[in-house]
Parts: C-alpha cells; structure tokens; sequence
C-alpha cells in the first residue's frame, strides 16, 4: 500500500502532465509511422504550374518551324474528331480471330475493323494500355496532360478537380483553336473553361444508359458540318453505364456496341464526302477511343490486362502516304472472319497527348512524358510536300520531320524532368538524374554533331542520310524509353522499406499503449481489492474478440465495402451480450433493450446511406431499400422531412434548457450552454430560410443563407474559447465529478450546434440517436462491471463501434464520393482551402469522432456514485481515452496492413486507398482531440484533500 | 461480484418448490440427441428426394420441412422430462411446448433484425421460417422441460448455469445453434457470389452445424455428469 501511495503522490506531483504523456507520445509514434507509410505507399507528383509555349522551341537544338505560321512541327491535319467510348475493351474493336475463342460482344464494331482492313495506310486500329488507375477521370487527366495520374496529385484542389497542369486541350486554346465537347460531363469538371461551345451531360447516373449518348448523338452529326471547330470531343458513356449494370455478356452491351457501330457509319459517311480538296474535311482525323477497359463484370478501376487494355482507332482522310517506314511497324497481322488482313499494333495512353499535338502543330504539354507514336503519326503524314525540291522519297522525308519531331519531343521531357527534379520536394533520385542526363548528352551530342548536319546539308541522297537519322530516332527511342520507365517506378511503384518500417513504428506505439494501460491496472489492482476478477476476464476477452473481428474484416475488400453494417452487427451482438447480463442482474432491462432498439434502427439508417453509395459508386450496384421505396412520391413525406428535424432540434435545446436550471452548472457552463440554445434556434431559422416550401420571403436569402451559419460558427468559437479560459479564472468549490460532468456537458453542446448544422436535415436526428445511446452506454457500466472494479473496456468498444455506426448513420462512407462537399460551403460561397476543408473535416467526423472522444469522461463521471478524488477520477479518465485510442489504432494497423497486403489488388486506388486514407485522418484526428481534449479535462486544481483518506 | 450475485439467484431457485425432473440416463439421452438428429437428417432427405429441393434453392421451404418435422420430435422428446410432473400432465408439457413456438420465434425473428437480417417482403417468408426453425432448437424444450419459470429460464438462457443432465440437454443445443447462426452470417458479405451467401441459406447451415455439434458436446456433459453423481452416491 505505501508503494502505491508514493506512486499516486508521485503523479500528482508530476500535474497533469502525468496522465497526459502517453497520450502524447502515442499521438507522435502515430504521426511518424503513417508519415513514413503514406510516403511509401501513396504515390505523390507535384504537378508543375508551368505551360509551354510556341517560342520555347528556339531554347532547343532542333529544327523548328516557325517560319510556316505554326509552332514546334509542321502540323499534319487541321481538324481532328476524338470519338471517346468509356470503358471500351480491346476486344470490342479488334477482330475475333485475335482471341482464342470469339465471344459474343466481339465483331461489333465491323466499320472500324472494316476501315482498318481496306485502307491499311490511313486507318488503323491500336491496342492503347493505359496506366492505373483505371477510372474515367484519372484516364482522362492522364491522357491530355500525357503525364502519369497517381493517387494524390499535389496541387489538386478538392471539390473542383479542373486541371491545373498543362495539357493539350489548353495548348489547343492557347494556340487559338476551337474546342467543342459533347457527352460526359467530367470533361467540363476538367476542363470549365476551355470549350468553345460544350454539351455536357450528367455522367453519374449508372442505371442510365441512353441520356448521354442520345445527347452526343443529337450534336455530333450536325456539328460535322459546321466549321467553328477544330477540335471535336464527344464522350460515350453507353458502354461504361452497360458494363456497370449488366455485364459484358449482355444484350444491353451488344446493343450499345451496335448503336456504335451505326453512327460510326454515319460519321465516317459524313467526313468522306466532304474530305474532297477544298471541302470542309479535306485534312481531318477521326480517332474513335476509350479511356480504360472493363472485367467481364463491367468494373474498372484496377491495373488487370481487361482493364488497361483499350483501343484507338485513327483515321486519315486525306491521300495516304505511298509507303511507311516499316521498321517503326510493331503490328501485328491476322485475317479477319471475313478473310481480310487487319493489322494492330500497340501504344502506349501516355504518348497519346504528344502525338496528337505532334499531328497538330501546337507545343507539347509540358509535362507530358511520352513519345511520339510513329505509326500514329505516320497516318497524318503527306502534307509536307511544299518543299519536294529535295531528291528524297516521301518517305524518307517522313523520317527526316519524324526526327526532328523527336528531337523536340527529348528536348521537353529533358526540361520537364529538370524542372521537376527542382521544384518538386520528392524529386527524382541523384543517381536517376545523372543516369538522364548522360543518355541525353549522348543523344543531343549524335544530333548536333552529326544528324543535324547531314539534315541542313541537302545535297544528300537518302543512302546516307536515311541509316544516320535512323540511328537517331533509335537514340531519341531509347533516351525516351529510360524516362517513361524511371517515371513509372517512381510514380506507381511503392516504396517497401518505408512502409515496413511504418507499420514496424505502428506496432511499437500499440505496444507502448498496450503497457501503459496494463500499468495503470496493476496500480488498480493494488489500490482496490481483487474482487470479480473473471467477470473483468471475460468482458475483456469478448472486448478484445470484437476488436479482433472488426479488425481483421478489414483484411478482405467485402467487409471493407459493407463496414457499415458489420459494425452494426458487431454493435448489435454487443448488445446483445448486455441485454443478457441484464437479465441475469435483473435490472436496466428497459435500457438494453432500447439499446438494441437503436441499433436496429441504425441499421436501417445505414442501408439508406449505402443505398446512396450505390447510386454513385460503381462497386455498388442493384441495391434497393425499402425505405428509399417509401419515401418517395407522398408529398407528406417531403413535409414531414422539413418539419421533424426542427422539431427534434426544438426537443434537443429544451432538454438542454432543462438541464442547465440544474445546480449542477455554474457560470461558465450556463452560458456556454445558453449561447447553444440560441445556436439550434438560429439552425432552425436558418432552415427555414433556405427552403422553398416555407418561402424564404420572410428575411432576404442572402443573410438567412450566409450570416446565419457564420453567427453559429461564431458562436462556437467563442464557447470553446471560454470554456479554454474561462476555467483559468475560475476557482469552483464544486467537487471534481461534478465539474467534470459540467465541463463535459458545455463542451459537448459547445461543439453540437456546429456539427448539427453542418449535417444538414439529419443532424438532429443523429444527434438525438447519439444522445440516446450515449445515455445507455453510460447506464450499462455499472450493470458489466460492479461498482469497484477498472473495468470499462468492453463499455469503451461499446462507444468506439457506437461512434462508427453513426459515421455511417450520417450518411457517409470511406471514399471520395461519400464526403458531402455541400456541406463544406454553408455559410460561405467562395473557395478557401483551410476553411472549406475544417468544416468538411467537422461535417465527416463530427459524430464519429469529435462527440464521442469529448464525450468520453462521461462515462467514467456516472461510474462512481461516491466521489473518490481527484487523483482516482484523473487515473481512470486516462486510462480510458489510452484505451479508446488504442481501439483506433489496433483498427487503423489493419487498414494498413490490408493495404499492404492489397497493393497489387485491382480494387487498390478503387477502395482500399480512400479506406486507408479515411482511417488514417481517423486515427490522428481521434489521437489529436484526446490530447486536446486531456489537456481540457486535467487541470490543475487543489485536489480535495479531505476526501482522500 | 457477478458470480456471488448469480450464486444468490441459484440458491433462491432452489429454494422455490420446483420438483426436479428424475436424472436422466446416458442412454436416453444418447437416444434423445439421436432422434433429434435424425428428424434434422430425414428432413433433409425427405425435401431432397421426395420435393426435390435444396436449402439453396427453396429455402423456405426446406425450412418449414426442417422446422415441421423437428417440432413433433422435439416437443413430444422433451415433454417426457417435465418439471413438476404431479402439476403438469404430459399433454400440458406438449401444449406448452407448441405454445412456445410462437414466442421464441418472435424473439428470434426480432433478434435477426437487429443484428441485420433483410427486412424486404420477398425475405418475409424466409425470415419467418428461420425463426420458426430457431425456436424449435431453441425454446421449444426449454418451454416444454420449464413451462413459465422465469428463474430457471434465466439460469439457463442468460447466465449459462444449467443444473443436472436434462437441463444440459436444452442449454447446450439453444446455445450452439445461436452460436452457429451467428457464426453462419460471417461469409454473407464476401463477394464470391455463390448462391448460399443468401439470407438464410449460409446462417441455417452455420446454425445446424452449431445445434449438432453441440448435441454431441451436451452428450458429453451428460457422461461426465453422470459419473459425477454416481461417484457422489457411492
């Protein structure tokens, strides 16, 4: 015993500080290792802000082309109509007789493989691979910036996600050309204001597979005769939308692929009866494409063969080249069903960007990493025979402008790497840049010295010149070849050093946690008798069975998808198991089973918020809900969804109102919770405001829609900056459980008018179902544990799988598409980073985290009816919030060890990412306010020193 | 704490006059256990070969042939070793039986929605016979063997504490079917797509699996008390 008392004297002497150090050392072991995991593990380009422009080319040692009026090449066709077919798979485009079996959706598209067969040298069809991320955003990104996409692309602004780097659609504007865009509206997110004219279409509907197609159907014919565009996009989705809902194998797919097939007709009709001379498509392109492929399923988003392997198919429709140099031909031939030789070859999404502004005559986007396709280029070649004075034979001059295309094409990788290497804070290694740099002198040293040469001198015949510039694109190939690939390793290879030595620092500071909890129950345990030791047993063995499930479900895709409701069902068993013991205690029988009440209905609750992932995400699909089914139509039910949360909100502040006429709260606490009380009244007001069915006439919408929320916001702060220092100044004769009920209460209500605000209509409810189960949580630690004992940790799992139920309820889910970017913007219309990402960060995990993690002491505050001391209270609200942290933990080490696991898994950037992400924000959040909060709760107070005998 | 309280509630169940069932033998018990077994193993057959169909295919159905043929068995089984046999005939014991039914299969059916069973109207007939077929394993026997004592129902049910051979025979299986049940909605979230990842299909199968094994495991503990009481008398 005397031990114990030094000890305990030894720790008040220490302050406060010697219940918060573990707290913070965990908070800083947690900060490093995901530091170093995520650096491992999260792909991370900076994207420059740099553009290039017509006049750099000078800078290089090239031949450029000014003098004709255009800008780095001799541009090779005017027009150029990009077809894009979302989600089209090689195998749709290419001929059956290339596959081992011919399956039914194969040979569709008969017009494409039709003009590839009889007019080999102005069509052709290529097998495109694009790189994961296999999704439409990212492909698109990646295939007008000719860069690489990674997860993060630093610079990306949230919520608008237009593209900051430079691309060809903005060399194309730059340069004066005409841009019209038609179809999927993901092209005007990226690109808003480059178009001419543009007609987008909503893309996220998955169920519909006609609106944006028709709506591309209706302008892409007539716009083939109007001369404003130089430039045409038009984006499919048929065949992605078809895909998601029913497959490949299906006959909504074959009739998509069929419809295709029509317009093509149609199209490639149209721009051969006017490619004549002097017609308005006398020097057009027609490239038909898609983005990224699909698995038989119709999902996408992985690095599987089916989903990187894409077609493009170009078309010329001008007087082909006689002859193409065939030692830059990488195809391969086959005999079509019909007898007819189709040949294919391959390339690369990434050089896409730079041959087409290649074919067009405007600058390579600056950090464009690819090279020119040759074959690609080759079908815009004839049009340089201005100067025929030469001896040579068009194909040789060909290969004379192809090197000098190349060498442009060196020159601007070399500056963007430079330039990255620079600006960039995880730039490329030492060793690479050297390695580089080497391969480029060697190359610019063959052009400049010999190449460039044997080009000014035009008395050459091709039997000289033809092997040296030969040689030379050789060169260019490999130079361009070593940056492709040393940007692939370092863009979408992870760093396994890193991340074991992430996951090494994660397992030490659970340990750590593990002692410091273990420490504190032995202190327990000689200060109290040793009583109910197997009841303490087995409520923490099925605590730590519960962790142990919750935990290892993140080790498969399916339970990461549906956590939702596995948390539900591990809250349920749980309560279960307390609805038993109370039967066997015989009492709070009323509260366990209105325990399971509330977890059942948000089960319910949570069905509707995955029913809303369904309609957005793509792994989700087919899913109904019966409350979706009876929510709609009745117009009482749009009523009684205005009404009810007013309503409950006005229960939620006379509750309040109630609570505070209580001698329990001082000054302080009183006016905290008053300026709450004002805050609900002014959401509701605000509410009323914004909708239409009471009619915003009453005060001017602007001040009901701005002003409003940003009094709240106000209001807020200033009760968390008098609950921080008001206690300064306060010397309370109230006992230490009675503040800290009080301190928890003002803080807790300081903290829900923001929350409910930023929920929207369902925060009261969410609200309300919190307060309800936080209230029969409380109640069940006296039923688990007696009155004595330290033993709450099945409580904490209780609250810990409670708080991600409610994440849930609110409607969210762990992925980009699950956050409500609306939320973000109440109050404030214009775009600041830092705020819009604090309120959509309180929007997320004010119910899951910050309500709970404050919340917490309450639990330890109804434990004790007998007012023990300070010191006592102090030790276990320490030991709870280690606990409820290592809760977090253990379950955020297994999203990171799943990850791990998972990386080469095709649903990597699709799913497990955005969860390790989430868990990740989860676990520093959570670590981050408990410290906070620590420091809120322990202050340095007299202790009552007559009540510790 | 909590065993000296649940010490407590065992003494004043004692004290109440409730005349204990006569210890029933190892082989009846063996022959209790097999019967129900068997009545599981000729539901089966009957719906394979007789209907031809499958709990994969028609699971209500084959619920409702398990739970049909399971009722009879059990009530009239378990009837035979009713408490208090001066009060309560074995006709009483079988009507008490038959009214439990509806009860335990409210409770179970409540239970399953809340622990995330579908609630959609095609699922309705579904839910219900799983139900049903989960009272019959689980309350059935206790309502026959029990009648209406709160005391041994929560002696049995919440605190795991079962008194003599016959009391063995009802808590172990009701336990090892929730259990099972339980255990059996684990693989319903993976994405295999094979057609028993359905409600009810995979949680009849775990909950079946979980009522066998634990008649095996109840045998045993019948054995063992068996020998206790007979070291005891000599």
């Amino acid at each position: 015993m005397k031990q114990s008392e030094a000890t305990s004297l030894a720790a008040r002497k220490r302050g406060k500080w010697g219940y918060i150090w573990p707290m913070w050392t965990s908070l800083l072991l947690h900060l490093l290792a995901i530091l170093l995991f995520t650096t491992g593990f999260l792909l991370t380009r900076t994207e420059l802000p740099y553009h290039s422009h017509c006049s750099d080319v000078s800078h290089s040692p090239c031949f450029s082309s000014n003098n004709n009026g255009s800008c780095w090449t001799k541009p090779a066709t005017n027009r150029l109509l990009i077809i894009v077919l979302d989600a089209l798979r090689f195998d749709f485009v290419a001929p059956s007789t290339f596959f081992a079996e011919s399956k039914p959706w194969m040979d569709k598209l008969r017009v494409l493989k039709n003009a590839a067969s009889t007019r080999p040298l102005s069509a052709r069809i290529f097998k495109a691979i694009a790189d994961p991320p296999t999704t439409s955003l990212q492909r698109l990104k990646g295939l007008t910036t000719g860069g690489l996409p990674t997860f993060v692309d630093v610079g990306n602004s949230f919520g608008a996600p237009a593209i900051v780097e430079d691309n060809f659609i903005n060399q194309l504007v730059q340069n004066g050309k005409k841009v019209v865009m038609m179809g999927d509206d993901t092209w005007t997110q990226l690109f808003p204001h480059h178009f001419e004219r543009s007609y987008p279409y909503p893309s996220f509907n998955v169920k519909d597979l006609h609106t944006v197609d028709n709506g591309c159907i209706e302008h892409l014919l007539p716009s083939l005769y109007e001369e404003d565009w130089d430039v045409l996009i038009a984006h499919f989705l048929g065949v992605d939308h078809a895909g998601h809902i029913f497959g490949v194998d299906s006959t909504p797919m074959i009739e998509k692929l069929e419809q295709y097939n029509t317009i093509l007709e149609r199209v490639i009709e149209v721009l051969e009866n006017q490619s004549g001379p002097g017609s308005s498509h006398e020097n057009t392109m027609l490239v038909v494409m898609g983005d990224h492929g699909q698995t038989l399923n119709g999902d996408h988003g992985g690095g599987s063969a089916e989903e990187v392997e894409t077609a493009i198919f170009a078309m010329s429709f001008k007087k082909p080249l006689s002859s193409v140099p065939s030692e830059f031909d990488s195809c391969s031939c086959q005999l079509d069903l019909d007898g007819k030789n189709v040949c294919i070859s391959t390339m690369q999404q990434l050089d896409f960007a730079v041959t087409v502004s290649a074919l067009l005559g405007i600058p390579f986007p600056y950090g464009s990493i690819g090279h020119i396709n040759p074959e690609l280029y080759a079908l815009g070649a004839d049009s340089w025979n201005s100067d025929a004075s030469q001896k040579l034979s068009e194909s040789d001059i060909w290969m004379q402008n192809y090197a000098n295309a190349l060498c442009i094409n060196s020159w601007q990788v070399k500056r963007y790497v430079d330039a990255y290497s620079t600006s960039s804070a995880v730039g490329f290694s030492h060793d690479d840049l050297s390695r580089i740099a080497s391969v480029y002198a060697q190359v610019e040293n063959h052009w400049s010295h010999s190449t460039k040469k044997l080009l000014l001198d035009r008395q050459n015949d091709s039997d000289t010149l033809v092997p040296a510039l030969k040689r030379q694109i050789d060169a260019y190939f490999k130079f361009l070849t070593t940056v492709s690939e040393l940007a692939r390793s370092k863009w979408t290879e992870f760093d396994l050093n890193m991340m074991g030595t992430g996951i090494g620092i994660m397992l030490v500071s659970l340990i750590f946690q593990v002692f410091t909890i273990l420490r504190a129950n032995k202190k327990h345990g000689v200060m109290f008798s040793s009583s109910g030791d197997s009841c303490i047993i087995t409520g923490s063995i099925f605590t730590i069975f519960l962790l142990g499930i919750r935990a290892c479900s993140f080790l498969s895709n399916s339970y990461i998808l549906e956590e939702g409701k596995v948390a539900n069902f591990l809250l349920s068993t749980s309560g279960i198991v307390t609805l038993r013991q109370s039967v066997i205690q015989g009492k709070l029988l009323k509260e366990s089973i209105g325990f399971l009440i509330l977890s059942t209905l948000c089960r319910f609750a949570i069905e509707v918020g995955l029913s809303k992932q369904a309609a957005t995400s793509a792994f989700m699909k087919d899913y109904t809900s019966w409350i979706i089914n009876i929510a709609s139509g009745l117009p009482v039910w749009d009523y009684a969804a205005e009404v009810i949360p007013m309503v409950v909100l006005i229960l939620l502040a006379a509750w309040l109102y109630k609570a505070t006429s209580g001698s329990l709260f001082d000054w302080p606490w009183k006016y905290v919770i008053l300026g709450t009380i004002l805050s609900y009244m002014l959401i509701i007001v605000h509410w009323i405001t914004d909708s239409d069915r009471f009619g915003g006439t009453l005060m001017s919408q602007n001040i009901g829609r701005t002003y409003i929320p940003r009094i709240i916001y106000a209001i807020a702060l200033g009760q968390l900056l008098l609950l921080t220092f008001g206690q300064l100044f306060k010397n309370s004769s109230l006992d230490c459980k009675t503040i800290l009920v009080a301190k928890t209460m003002a803080i807790l209500s300081a903290w829900s008018s923001t929350v409910i605000l930023l929920s929207g209509k369902q925060g009261p409810m969410v609200a309300f179902a919190s307060i309800v189960g936080g209230y029969f949580i409380m109640k069940f630690v006296n039923v688990e544990g007696g009155k004595d004992e330290p033993h709450r940790s099945f409580s904490i799992m209780q609250w810990s799988l409670f708080a991600t139920c409610l994440f849930f309820c609110s409607g969210h889910w762990c992925a980009f598409d699950g956050l409500r970017y609306g939320a973000a913007f109440i109050g404030f219309e214009e775009f600041v980073l830092v705020r819009q990402a604090i309120l959509l960060a309180i929007d997320t995990f004010g119910f899951s985290i910050i309500l709970p993690v404050f919340g917490l002491p309450l639990l330890v505050a109804t434990k004790y009816q007998a007012n023990l001391g300070k010191h006592f209270i102090f030790t276990q609200l320490s030991q709870m919030y280690t606990t409820y942290g290592l809760i977090t933990a253990i379950t955020t080490t297994f999203t990171i060890l799943c990850v791990t696991i998972q990386r080469r898994h095709l649903m990597v950037w699709g799913l497990f990412a955005p969860k390790f992400v989430f868990d990740v924000f989860n676990l520093i959040l959570t670590d981050v306010l408990i410290c906070l909060a620590s420091i809120y709760y322990f202050d340095q107070g007299k202790d009552d020193q007559e009540l510790k005998s | 704490m909590d065993r000296r309280k649940s010490n407590e509630t065992t003494k004043s169940s004692t004290t109440s006059t409730v005349e204990l069932p006569p210890p029933i033998s190892a082989s009846e018990a063996l022959i209790v256990n097999a019967l129900c077994a068997l009545g599981l193993a000729f539901a089966f057959w009957i719906a394979n070969t007789v209907y031809s169909i499958e709990l994969v295919t028609h699971p209500s159905l084959t619920l409702f042939f398990i739970w049909i043929t399971e009722l009879p068995i059990v009530t009239l089984l378990y009837s035979r070793y009713r408490q208090n046999r001066k009060q309560c005939t074995y006709l009483r014991a079988v009507g008490r039986g038959v009214l439990g039914v509806p009860v335990g299969a409210l409770l179970n059916f409540l239970g399953a929605i809340a622990v995330g069973a579908p609630v959609t109207f095609q699922y309705l007939p579904k839910t219900v016979n799983w139900a049903l077929m989960m009272s019959v394993f689980t309350t059935i026997p206790a309502s026959c063997v029990l009648g209406s004592s709160w005391a041994d129902w929560r002696r049995i049910f919440a605190q795991t504490k079962p008194k003599g051979s016959i009391e063995y025979l009802i808590c172990l299986p009701a336990h090892g079917a929730v259990i099972g049940a339980w255990f059996g909605a684990w693989p319903m979230p993976l994405d295999w797509e094979r057609p028993w990842q359905e409600w009810p299909i995979s949680v009849s199968y775990g909950t079946v699996a979980g009522y066998l094994v634990a008649l095996v495991a109840s045998l045993g503990f019948v054995l063992a008390c068996g020998r206790s009481q007979h070291i005891k008398r000599e």
